[in-house]
């Protein structure tokens, strides 16, 4: 526990000390977006690797961060920061909702009804063109006040502020996950729902519980992406958003917070980097990355440390 | 008035024959494997594909396109079950771990649509009609290729569940959707009847590629959103029962063509999730569910 606590230390150091590392704009990028992945990544891991609820829709609830964010700051003059808990708000409020539902469903009829929530949630996004701007998506939007200007630095600071919300935010769940009652209850209902019940387990709270926590950072990461990348299309709503992200998890290791992190980074790096080989392949990759880690490599990336 | 509500009805009967293609033989793999097909979608884009490489590029003639895609995706679809669902199944033993078949087809799914991508490229393609012209019904017209469509369902459908009721090797498959483990007590070979309903069921939506190509354009993710309107379909009809799947099919697309008359066009799709949604609330089994979910 406490080595891998250290590796896990180290890990952030190094991540605070790439934008002085590697000053690259480019770089900086694509480990500032890594680094959002990571956290909707860490987010599905909650509801569906801990407490086994396997969602379908986590596309919808990063797209409903990324609009309120978007929306409030755009049409309310919100502050960045406070849109971001707006956005994380609307997602949460919006998984309790789908939780409640859910609570009678299982397995197969839950991922189903969230792939079509997602799908609802891209639909009014697509049409509703007053408040998200229809298919071309909501900009021109500002992004967090008091950052310095110049191109490279803004682009330091932005990493820095994204990179500590998730760092943050991944400790918190990591927290509730391996360290509180509620993180024993998420696996018990995993593992056996009607023997956590007969237990004394109230399951009823504890499910609503990861659901209303994993759709909120999966809201909060909305929010980075949409002040981050300043554009908000229904495109991320997709279902190729889920089948990323779950991609992410199944190759880090489902149930361990901190292998989808390591997933997502990783993945997230090879997506990017297989633009240079030709754009249409790293879906393909994704696709043969997900097949092949479901079948042989169940524990992903994460089991593999461990045997070792 | 009225003569639009027939005309929509119309539409809506054309419709949901293809919807009836698609979702059945969903709802059979479904009822045989316990797995649920997410790329059944992309075996209809892939027919669509070959039925554009026929008919385009070797200028063969349209039934050969359509007959080309139905074999090609029978033949792809006989892979999937020795390949991908058997290993996973020889891993998990005798757990029952539903979703981690989900996250196997979803991958399915994102490696087929993207490896069109690769193949074919992002571009729309024509197909040209297999038939042509326009029966004039008086209140509305409709064209020769969507009454093949529907033609051709209602040909496959009737064969597939003759197939299923008379033909030992479907009694086998029935059988197999009833109680596997009993099934191969009576010597019914398992891995055989689940690679044959896997690829009878993407061949019928291989077929319905093929002949919808004309009509829709082929694309990559051209199936996609099929396949998610196909889960709330079968989930109305009864989660793997194929006559289920096939009222609902009508069910759905006629509400979708009489909805144009009270909603915007471009909310239609939400009628299918929201129908769904409250029949997962009301009656999880569906119309004609079986009693017990497994």
């Amino acid at each position: 526990m406490t080595a891998r606590a250290r590796l896990g230390l180290a890990g952030v150091g190094v991540a605070a000390l790439l934008p002085v590392l590697l000053p690259h704009p480019f770089v900086l990028t694509i480990a500032t977006q890594a680094a959002i992945w990571a956290l909707l990544a860490a987010s599905w891991d909650l509801l569906s690797g801990y407490t086994g609820q396997i969602s379908f829709g986590h596309a919808g609830f990063f797209a409903l961060g990324a609009y309120g964010a978007a929306v409030s700051t755009k049409h309310a003059d919100v502050s960045p920061w406070l849109g971001l808990l707006v956005g994380a708000g609307v997602a949460a409020a919006v998984g309790l909702l789908t939780g409640f539902p859910a609570l009678r469903l299982r397995g197969h009829y839950l991922a189903l009804v969230t792939l079509g929530l997602a799908e609802i949630i891209r639909l009014v996004a697509q049409n509703w063109l007053d408040l998200t701007g229809g298919p071309f998506g909501i900009h021109d939007f500002r992004s967090f006040p008091g950052l310095p200007a110049g191109a490279l630095v803004h682009r330091q600071a932005m990493y820095v502020v994204v990179v500590a919300i998730v760092v943050v935010s991944v400790a918190i769940m990591y927290q509730v996950c391996e360290r509180t009652t509620a993180g024993q209850a998420f696996r018990a209902i995993r593992e056996d729902e009607v023997l956590a019940q007969t237990l004394g387990i109230d399951t009823t709270r504890y499910k609503l519980l990861a659901f209303s926590l994993s759709s909120a950072f999966a809201g909060l990461a909305g929010g980075l992406y949409a002040y981050y990348v300043q554009l908000v299309s229904p495109v991320i709503a997709g279902a190729a958003t889920t089948s990323l992200v779950i991609g992410m998890v199944v190759f880090g290791g489902l149930g361990t917070l901190w292998g989808p992190v390591l997933g997502a980074l990783l993945l997230y790096g090879v997506y990017e980097g297989l633009r240079f080989v030709g754009v249409v392949y790293n879906l393909v990759a994704v696709g043969f990355v997900i097949m092949v880690f479901v079948i042989f490599v169940p524990r992903g990336l994460a089991g593999l440390g461990r045997s070792a | 008035m009225l003569e639009s509500l027939l005309e929509f009805l119309i539409q809506g009967v054309v419709l949901g024959g293809l919807y009836a293609l698609f979702a059945v033989g969903l709802s059979l793999i479904f009822g045989v494997l316990d797995v649920i097909n997410v790329a059944h979608g992309e075996f209809f884009a892939v027919g669509g594909y070959l039925a554009f490489a026929a008919v385009v590029l070797l200028h063969l003639p349209g039934a050969a396109g359509v007959l080309g895609a139905a074999v090609g995706t029978f033949l792809l679809g006989l892979c999937v079950y020795p390949l991908l669902i058997a290993p996973l199944k020889r891993r998990l033993g005798g757990r029952p771990q539903g979703p981690l078949y989900l996250v196997l087809t979803l991958g399915l799914s994102t490696f087929l649509q993207s490896s069109l991508l690769a193949l074919a490229g992002g571009d729309y393609l024509r197909v040209p009609p297999q038939v042509s012209g326009i029966l004039d019904l008086g209140v509305t017209a409709v064209s020769h290729q969507r009454l093949l469509v529907l033609g051709v369902a209602a040909g496959l459908l009737t064969a597939l569940f003759a197939f299923l009721r008379f033909h030992p090797e479907g009694l086998a498959v029935r059988a197999v959707a009833l109680n596997p483990d009993a099934a191969q007590a009576m010597g019914i070979n398992l891995p055989r009847i689940f690679s044959l309903t896997l690829a009878l069921g993407v061949a019928l939506a291989g077929v319905g590629g093929a002949l919808m190509a004309p009509l829709f354009n082929v694309y990559p993710a051209v199936g996609f959103p099929l396949t998610i309107k196909a889960f709330a379909i079968t989930i109305l009809g009864g989660m793997g029962n194929p006559v289920g799947a096939l009222v609902a099919s009508f069910l759905v697309s006629i509400a979708e063509s009489l909805s144009v008359m009270v909603i915007p066009s471009q909310w239609q799709s939400l009628i299918a999730f929201a129908v769904m949604i409250v029949m997962l609330l009301v009656r999880p089994r569906g119309l004609l569910g079986r009693a017990v979910s497994r």
